[in-house]
């Protein structure tokens, strides 16, 4: 009996808890950049562009050592390693898969913020019904950090006239 | 080309890719039989193998094995992520590289800073089937399988409803101190389709036993019930939030 593999004739499947090559869901991922900042040999980007309003999570995959952080840390289950090992190519822009999100617009002055739309939306879903006043959450939400300032020190001394009557 | 001939160079590499090389020449995986031949000196090679990252003592080495070699195919693979990019070893300071803005894909480093690279097999370190695949893909037995890929904003989901997904957060970090992010996020979505598919309480716990005594994994069995605790505690604990802000708005002023 031959003991040597017919591979590359016949196709093959690694097991199911091999660490193949990463992917990103296009529908899941809210672009927080959270996989960004746990890769440890910068295989994903997070490239802001705040003129257009878009940012971009890139994942190079020949950079990528497989290690799982970003599936770990993702919190929409975005990042997925598959168990698809056949990553050879012989141009390097194979390897490339970006996605393009919208950044939120300020409500106050209307420039691009630094977070996008989707995680202004996962945000508000996070946000349990009845214990935190949810307008006050929803008109803060997508303000950019300026803004946010100003509208705490408006708060701040609504809260002092209040208080001094 | 029928045969190929390939000289190994190492430029720096851990030696886990010369490990995967030496298992592609062993008759379970037998890259001979796609006439892949190992040859001690680059004056016989068509092809260079190339693993690691570039050090600077490696990179004239690597040159002078380069320069050696026969000027017509000339090939040069590069495998494991060290060679096709810098993998984890792209910013250190012993490696032969130029400076790039950090914000610039597909990423640069390794083999692909000083030779043409006509072959690049990721993977730290690739399994022997991804170097056969690569080999194979050299000599067009296979096709080509990944693609770069551009996703613009499209349809958007959002897994959860308010209640359940503010669980799940809280739920997501206890289970992976117990049981770890692989077997423990894959339970935490099982259990989560129960929560969304039972509507009382009553219907929930039978569930859950049901799915504790078909499950054969002790380790799952034991992450299930302690999903099943934290979720009532974090049910209870949000039912006496709740409880105690509407007795304050209840209070006369």
């Amino acid at each position: 009996m031959p003991v040597t593999k017919a591979y590359p004739f016949e196709p093959e499947e690694a097991p199911p808890e091999y660490r193949g090559i990463p992917r990103i869901d296009p529908v899941l991922c809210i672009g927080c950049g959270a996989c960004a900042n746990a890769c440890p040999p910068n295989a994903v980007l997070r490239i802001d562009d705040p003129q257009n309003g878009t940012r971009r999570i890139v994942l190079d995959v020949g950079r990528c050592i497989r290690c799982a952080r970003c599936e770990e840390v993702c919190p929409t289950g975005a990042v997925r390693l598959t168990t698809e090992f056949e990553a050879a190519t012989d141009d390097r822009d194979d390897h490339v898969e970006v996605v393009e999100l919208r950044l939120a617009r300020c409500r106050g002055c209307g420039k691009y913020t630094h977070y996008t739309e989707r995680q202004v939306e996962k945000v508000l879903s996070l946000i349990p019904r009845g214990i935190l006043d949810f307008d006050r959450v929803r008109e803060k939400l997508p303000l950019c950090s300026e803004c946010k300032l100003k509208l705490t020190v408006l708060n701040a001394t609504k809260f002092g006239e209040v208080d001094g009557l | 080309m029928k045969s190929l001939w390939v000289f190994h160079v190492n430029t720096g590499a851990c030696n886990g890719c010369d490990i995967e090389i030496l298992d592609v020449l062993t008759p379970y995986y037998d890259i001979e039989r796609l006439g892949v031949k190992l040859v001690p000196t680059p004056r016989h090679a068509h092809a260079l193998l190339v693993t690691g990252p570039l050090t600077r003592q490696a990179y004239h080495a690597a040159k002078m094995a380069y320069e050696a070699m026969p000027p017509k195919p000339r090939i040069v693979i590069a495998v494991g992520t060290c060679a096709c990019s810098g993998g984890i070893f792209h910013d250190s300071y012993a490696l032969r590289r130029e400076y790039r803005e950090s914000l610039e894909y597909p990423l640069k480093g390794g083999t692909s800073e000083f030779l043409p690279v006509h072959l690049y097999i990721p993977g730290c370190p690739p399994r022997p089937e991804e170097i056969l695949y690569g080999v194979a893909l050299l000599k067009n037995i296979v096709e080509k399988k990944v693609r770069g890929e551009l996703f613009r904003e499209g349809t958007f989901v959002l897994p959860r409803e308010s209640f359940n997904a503010w669980v799940e957060v809280l739920l997501r970090a206890r289970i992976r101190k117990e049981l770890g992010y692989f077997d423990g996020y894959s339970l935490l979505k099982r259990f989560m389709e129960l929560v969304e598919s039972s509507e009382s309480k009553e219907e929930l716990e039978k569930l859950v036993e049901k799915a504790i005594n078909d499950e054969g994994d002790s380790r799952l069995r034991y992450g299930l019930e302690k999903l099943y605790s934290y979720y009532l505690e974090v049910v209870r604990t949000y039912e006496g939030i709740l409880a105690a802000k509407r007795a304050l708005v209840g209070l006369p002023k």
